[in-house]
């Protein structure tokens, strides 16, 4: 008996030794004899997320010896999967950065390579959110940047005056009030639950390090919502979570004139409008509401937010293929790449003339210089600062939000509590 | 051949039949006992191993001592999280043992179409839980939800916000999680009913005893295993709450929902402190065993009565 017991002993302790160690090493090396190269890429939904395979194709047109391969992901799961698969050495040669505030996992944990060498034109966004002491980790090829979304037909209905690119967030408190006493039953504007659609305003207009836990200047910016909630000129937060409301409805099906977004929204909402998932009207862009007049107008440059989508390589490449992968970020970072993004409704991080008119060139899109000028023009600053406190410190902020806009604490009492917890429990 | 055996012989003869039964019977459990140990013992194992770094998933870890357990005396979310998580026990454990135990003494009863109505009792528990959520949420809804419309139509002019206010949505989450698992619990009561002997509940209504004394005195003791086995699975169960949670109000608003299971998900998987997650698991490993012991334990003194 004993004996039996010494022998499964041992077992149990083979089996955690061959549990310890997981292999190392990428799978395969991608790389023919004849010189032929085989990259491969993390992507999610590729089958409705069409700019991996545009890339990779236009890549490869391009460079007819160096394939890339797409290799798709759940979209949810994203960063979780990539990590056991980075964790377990079988990871993509190139890690495209899905959310911002992951990159610095991945590079603490010694996944990425440097890519400071990568050259990248001229007035291209969001390169900075990947930079950690100056070093770059990542480039970017696509950038969403907050604007105000508005519906033509409805602002013309309650004849209120259309956004004209200069207005502070006063303006349009004053708009949504006046558009829900003159509109039957659509509300002013709508505003989704997310942390983002406040705090992301209130922290780059405010030019603030959302790192430092200070949150007083968030507090205005909740007292005008907290108002508009109550004189019924947006749906309250209550609602719009119990109800699970989404936005390309209230937008699309005409509940609200007005609604903040990311620029995103624009190829669904055209696409929708298309099949019919949403109602037909004219709509268009405005630069988002600023906190004060010197940055408003159209010789000015708005302040909004928004964060990159880029590609970072694996520092566990074959090096005979880290000169493609680097040619391939430095492709997808290239007008020639922004402008075919820009043709399937992309956002791309680079928007220089020939781009933004391709990405309003689709039947559809809104036709007026306003929408032109808050596409091209903005200051974007990071919502998510690349650190290994910002998913920390953001959802101390996510509970902050959801205790103020349900009004189960007052404004006060949830930014000093947020405050708190950010001094002690962020290490 | 062995026609002379010696009793030493003997005896070694038998010892060695013991373990040859002994090895088959090993041999039986072995597959599930491969599965058990590659996917839950040693995992169990490593975490607790775990506990004791600052691993962050990637390259090596740091062996830390219980700085993550000194951390997590510290932190007050862990506080709030602990404290929620014996909150909705304390409220889910015996509203869910009166109304599964209730419906299995209605439904023990022969009545038409009994069947039917232990199927629907069933039903919630075999529901998709992300569909829960979502019907849920539409019904607790504050402002449009059919159930507040109900109570503002028999005269309660402010119903509470449920699942959107801090106070009222832990008592929501507890209305929502009792409701799905009363079914599964009347399904163990209603077995254990039939199994207590009738001839005790005739003598008893011989010597006089009403419906609630037959109920107290016969039934309830009758039932003490069940009984027992309910409350330590429904404590375990309680203590590990976070599906339902996470899908109905992700922790919030606020931080008026938050248990241990959704911080150790938090820290872990959304902010990479695999380390620090690990010990807050290792807490709740022990909190839950530590219950179930005292459980036992008085299970036990009560049996030797």
């Amino acid at each position: 008996m004993k004996r039996i017991i010494t022998v499964t002993a041992g077992l149990t302790i083979g089996a955690l030794a061959l549990a310890g160690c997981s292999g190392g090493g990428s799978e395969g090396d991608g790389v023919a004899e004849d010189g032929s190269l085989t990259l491969t890429l993390s992507a999610w939904s590729v089958a409705t997320t069409p700019e991996f395979q545009l890339l990779a194709d236009a890549f490869h047109e391009k460079n007819p010896n160096v394939t890339v391969e797409v290799k798709d992901y759940d979209p949810a799961e994203y960063n979780t999967l990539l990590t056991t698969d980075l964790a377990a050495g079988k990871g993509p040669d190139i890690i495209t950065q899905k959310e911002v505030k992951f990159l610095t996992t991945f590079q603490e944990g010694g996944q990425l390579l440097d890519v400071s060498d990568v050259e990248l034109p001229e007035g291209i966004g969001g390169a900075d959110s990947y930079k950690v002491d100056g070093t770059a980790y990542a480039t970017p090829y696509r950038q969403d940047s907050w604007v105000l979304f508005y519906n033509k037909d409805l602002f013309e209905q309650a004849g209120v005056e259309a956004p004209d690119g200069s207005w502070t967030w006063e303006d349009y408190d004053a708009a949504a009030e006046e558009l829900t006493s003159k509109l039957d039953g659509a509300k002013g504007t709508y505003e989704h639950g997310w942390q983002s659609t406040l705090q992301g305003f209130a922290n780059a207009q405010n030019g603030a390090d959302v790192l430092a836990g200070e949150y007083d200047y968030m507090k205005p910016f909740y007292e005008r919502v907290l108002k508009l909630q109550e004189d019924g000129a947006q749906e309250s937060f209550n609602t719009v979570t119990a109800n699970q409301l989404t936005y390309q409805g209230e937008f699309g099906k005409q509940k609200a004139a007005m609604m903040p977004m990311g620029t995103w929204f624009v190829a669904t909402l055209i696409s929708q409008q298309a099949s019919g998932d949403a109602d037909d009207f004219e709509w268009g862009i405005a630069p988002a509401p600023q906190l004060d007049e010197s940055t408003t107008g159209t010789d000015a440059v708005p302040v909004t937010f928004g964060d990159p989508t880029g590609f970072g390589i694996n520092a566990n490449i074959n090096d005979d293929k880290v000169e493609a992968a680097k040619e391939f970020l430095a492709f997808a970072a290239s007008e020639e790449a922004a402008t075919a993004l820009a043709e399937i409704g992309i956002t791309p991080a680079l928007l220089t003339d020939p781009v933004i008119d391709a990405y309003f060139g689709s039947e559809g899109a809104p036709q007026d210089e306003l929408s032109t000028f808050a596409v091209q023009t903005h200051e974007t600053r990071p919502e998510n600062p690349a650190s290994n406190k910002t998913a920390a410190v953001q959802n101390i902020l996510n509970d902050m939000h959801s205790a103020i806009l349900s009004e189960s604490a007052s404004v006060d009492d949830a930014i000093a509590e947020a405050e708190g917890r950010v001094a002690t429990e962020v290490g | 051949m062995t026609t002379t055996a010696t009793p030493q012989r003997a005896r070694r003869r038998r010892s060695r039949l013991r373990m040859r039964n002994t090895l088959l019977g090993w041999s039986f459990i072995l597959p599930n006992f491969l599965g058990f140990a590659t996917l839950t013992l040693v995992p169990v194992i490593v975490l607790f191993y775990m506990s004791l770094t600052n691993w962050n998933i990637f390259g090596s870890s740091q062996f830390v001592g219980f700085d993550n357990f000194v951390r997590l005396v510290n932190d007050g979310s862990f506080r709030t999280s602990f404290v929620n998580t014996l909150y909705y026990s304390v409220m889910h454990i015996p509203l869910t043992i009166v109304v599964s135990l209730g419906l299995a003494l209605l439904l023990n009863n022969k009545l038409r179409g009994v069947a039917f109505f232990r199927t629907a009792a069933f039903f919630p528990y075999i529901t998709s839980i992300v569909a829960i959520a979502l019907v849920w949420n539409l019904l607790f809804s504050p402002d449009y939800g059919p159930i507040n419309e109900m109570l503002r139509f028999i005269g309660i002019s402010n119903p509470p916000g449920w699942l959107t206010s801090a106070n009222w949505s832990m008592p929501a989450v507890v209305i929502i999680s009792t409701w799905r698992d009363m079914g599964y619990y009347m399904v163990l009561f209603l077995a254990a009913l039939q199994t207590v002997p009738r001839e005790l509940h005739e003598a008893a209504r011989m010597d006089g005893a009403n419906v609630f004394e037959r109920f107290w005195n016969v039934t309830l003791p009758s039932l003490r295993p069940t009984m027992f086995f309910v409350t330590v699975m429904l404590t375990i169960n309680s203590f590990k709450i976070f599906d339902l949670i996470l899908v109905l109000t992700n922790g919030g608003p606020g931080q008026s929902t938050m248990v241990i299971s959704q911080f150790i998900y938090r820290k872990g998987f959304e902010e990479n402190n695999f380390g620090y997650a690990s010990a807050a698991s290792v807490v709740l490993f022990l909190l839950c065993i530590i219950v179930t012991i005292v459980q036992f334990l008085w299970n036990q003194r009560k049996s030797a009565r």
